[in-house]
């Protein structure tokens, strides 16, 4: 299979572990130049899905193609197009920031004076020349993140995958990691970018696709996505009682689409807030229970997640 | 170019850990120096035994009856004799109590209580004559040498009442008249001839017969201690082969758990690539370690590990063997925490197995020797043995096709095991 116009291409991809369905059928395309997200809970099949893409994984079914190769019948081809940002620090902590970055630059195929002027690049794009001779060992983490990165970029890819690589670091990292993304791409670099953040999928996307249970559910841009739960907003209220109690007494409410809680809140879905409020109150007036905190947002990718699966995206 | 790579790069992080440098290299040459330091002098070239100094108290008992000779007052002064060794001092006490309370507060290391009827019964064929050896428990060499001597001293006794008893019978046969007097000279000759000869042949630096063995190809006899001290030797180098073989294979469990592997395997190298690159970093290091090893026990201790022909053919097939194994065992481990006690546990095993343990020991039962060639270490004892004996090429042969054979098959299975699970 070879398609020359996407960056890439994924059709009808399945992977099984035993019986259990990881991924289930999963199809899109990432046109060249643009940063595409898959946004999702943990367990949605993301990284499953990044796996078969990168060639950790061999599919039950399906392919895929990254810059016109089948990850498949011409895996070397695919591979040489991609890098790979892992979730996870993917670093040798005994060598030096530039050993690890001249290692991996050879394992892309690059050798002797182009390897290290681009090792060389990629230490000042992270802003770490002057610690290059240091072990990872001795760096901070939003360091080894950088280098982290920087070893994916060595070999000019094409397309790049970064698997949630913002888990579990500090906003100010987080930030930094963010703003990477868009130079990349504003260097015509393709990013396919896994997150559970929906601002970040938000934020930096061209298209979203929003995957649950091993499934696509929905695929577009921001605005289509959106568009998906109309007029409605949602809305998110605590109570101070038990919140099961209330998501019970305001679910078949009239002109309420959806209720689930996260942690101790409530979020719903209505169609109009205003109306919708009063009926709130008076239902909760009725099961004893009392609201204390009510914040009407913006209709966003958590309340497009919630209307199609009726689940919150953190859940 | 990307097999080496991925080599170099496991052999960079292996030389930067110091436990593993020190259990590659320190740990083996310092086992075997505690060794060396125990016996070394023993192997000097000096001609001296250079044991501890053995202080031996004597109590002399014994009243011979008739004409019999006071054989008690010859083993004294057989055992003051200037000619002994420095090392053993020997000094007459009037009672035994006396003695023994010497040897207890280890004012001497051995008592040699000789009985009143020594002589007697020595010079009779009646009943055995029996001497005592009280001695300081800690002490094992000094009076195992003393023992020897006092043995030696007695089979020269009886070997001169047989030698007398011969003689007097094929006098008188030939109708010649025996003196006893002149018999008792001739049999005091005799015993102090024998004595010395065997003094001479176990106890001295520089005997009057040196055996040869055949594979020695020309090179003199060894001294004992160096020979003891080569098979220990050789028993640390096969121990701590396998051991890094093994330690080196848990890189891949290693890069499987920090994510490294997965990486590896997102790049354009083929993972048949990664791994065979991963095997060779383990091969290069027990084939390093194994010559760095044998070079500094030839240069510290004087060990000469024979023909080098001979040698080089020994280290390639136990790297072979140690990589192989190493490869085997860690590709059924599931983390590096359970790898540790199993590696230490199984290497240890087999090496007590192979006789790894035992090296220096001799006449050991034929059952176990056979039991030590169903695990490599084994196979490899028996070829540094025949090396160290001066054995040629050929004569190792067998060793090391099965060495090389075990450990290709070892890897066949191991690696197949690991692309299996890493698919």
């Amino acid at each position: 299979m070879k398609t020359e116009t996407n960056a890439i291409e994924v059709n009808g991809l399945r992977k099984n572990f035993g019986k259990l369905e990881a991924v289930r059928g999963v199809s899109f395309t990432v046109q060249p130049g643009e940063i595409f997200s898959l946004l999702g809970p943990n367990g949605a099949g993301k990284s499953t899905t990044i796996s078969m893409l990168a060639g950790l994984l061999e599919p039950t079914a399906g392919d895929a193609a990254i810059s016109g190769y089948s990850v498949k019948d011409e895996p070397t081809a695919a591979k040489t197009a991609l890098g790979v940002v892992p979730q996870e620090i993917a670093l040798y902590p005994d060598l030096s920031a530039y050993e690890n970055l001249m290692f991996w630059g050879k394992m892309y195929g690059l050798r002797g004076v182009e390897l290290r002027r681009r090792a060389a690049e990629i230490l000042e794009m992270t802003g770490l020349a002057d610690r290059q001779k240091d072990r990872i060992g001795t760096f901070s983490g939003g360091m080894k993140r950088r280098v982290n990165i920087g070893a994916a970029l060595l070999h000019h890819p094409r397309v790049v995958i970064m698997d949630e690589p913002t888990v579990g670091i500090d906003p100010q990292s987080r930030r930094h990691i963010l703003d990477s993304v868009k130079a990349l791409n504003q260097q015509g670099m393709t990013v396919l970018y896994t997150t559970h953040y929906m601002e970040e999928a938000e934020e930096l996307s061209d298209h979203i696709a929003i995957m649950d249970h091993g499934q696509i559910i929905a695929i577009g841009t921001y605005a289509e996505l959106i568009q998906l739960i109309g007029e409605q907003t949602r809305m998110d209220l605590t109570v101070n009682t038990d919140p099961d109690i209330a998501v019970r007494a305001w679910e078949n409410l009239p002109g309420v689409s959806k209720v689930s809680r996260e942690n101790g809140a409530i979020q719903t879905l209505v169609q109009d807030s205003n109306a919708a409020l009063p009926r709130l109150f008076e239902a909760a007036s009725q099961a004893n229970v009392r609201i204390t905190g009510v914040n009407i947002r913006e209709p966003n990718l958590e309340a497009v997640f919630l209307h199609l699966t009726g689940r919150a995206l953190r859940d | 170019m990307k097999i080496l790579d991925i080599a170099l790069k496991d052999l960079t992080q292996s030389f930067r850990s110091l436990f593993a440098v020190g259990m590659m290299f320190a740990a083996p040459l310092l086992i075997t120096g505690l060794i060396y330091f125990a016996f070394g002098g023993l192997a000097g070239g000096e001609g001296g035994n250079d044991l501890p100094d053995l202080n031996i108290v004597i109590v002399n008992h014994d009243r011979p009856t008739g004409d019999n000779p006071r054989l008690g007052e010859l083993l004294v002064g057989y055992l003051q004799e200037e000619s002994m060794p420095d090392w053993l001092v020997a000094r007459e006490m009037q009672d035994e109590t006396t003695a023994r309370a010497a040897v207890d507060q280890r004012e001497a290391g051995v008592a040699l209580i000789v009985p009143a009827d020594f002589s007697d019964a020595l010079l009779s064929a009646d009943h055995p004559a029996s001497l005592t050896l009280v001695q300081d428990p800690t002490l094992s060499i000094g009076p195992a040498v003393l023992a020897d001597l006092v043995r030696l001293f007695v089979d020269g006794i009886s070997g001169a009442r047989i030698a007398s008893e011969v003689i007097s019978e094929q006098v008188q046969q030939a109708g010649v008249a025996v003196n006893s007097a002149d018999l008792q000279d001739a049999t005091a000759a005799y015993a102090a001839w024998y004595a010395e000869l065997q003094r001479n042949l176990h106890h001295s630096g520089q005997p009057i017969l040196a055996v040869r063995r055949p594979a020695a190809g020309g090179q003199a006899s060894e001294d004992p201690i160096k020979t003891i001290l080569g098979a220990t030797m050789a028993g640390m180098v096969i121990f701590f082969n396998f051991f890094t073989g093994a330690s080196a294979a848990q890189s891949i469990l290693r890069e499987q758990e920090e994510g490294t592997l997965a990486r590896l395997f997102t790049t354009p190298a083929p993972r048949a690539l990664i791994l065979l690159g991963k095997f060779s970093a383990v091969f290069v290091m027990v084939l390093v370690q194994a010559v760095v090893l044998l070079a500094a026990s030839a240069l510290i201790f004087g060990i000469n590990w024979g023909r080098p022909a001979t040698v080089a053919l020994l280290v390639s097939s136990l790297s072979l063997a140690s990589t192989g194994f190493g490869i085997l065992l860690l590709s059924g481990m599931q983390s590096l925490r359970q790898s540790g006690p199993v590696i230490g546990g199984v290497i240890s095993g087999m090496g007590m197995m192979g006789g790894l343990f035992t090296a220096g020991m001799a006449n050991l039962p034929k059952a176990f020797n056979t039991v030590t060639l169903f695990v490599p270490q084994g196979w490899a004892m028996r070829g540094w043995k025949l090396a160290l004996a001066g054995a040629a090429p050929a004569e190792v042969l067998l060793t090391v096709l099965v060495l090389a054979g075990m450990g290709l098959a070892f890897f066949a299975i191991g690696a197949a095991l690991f692309r299996r699970r890493l698919a």
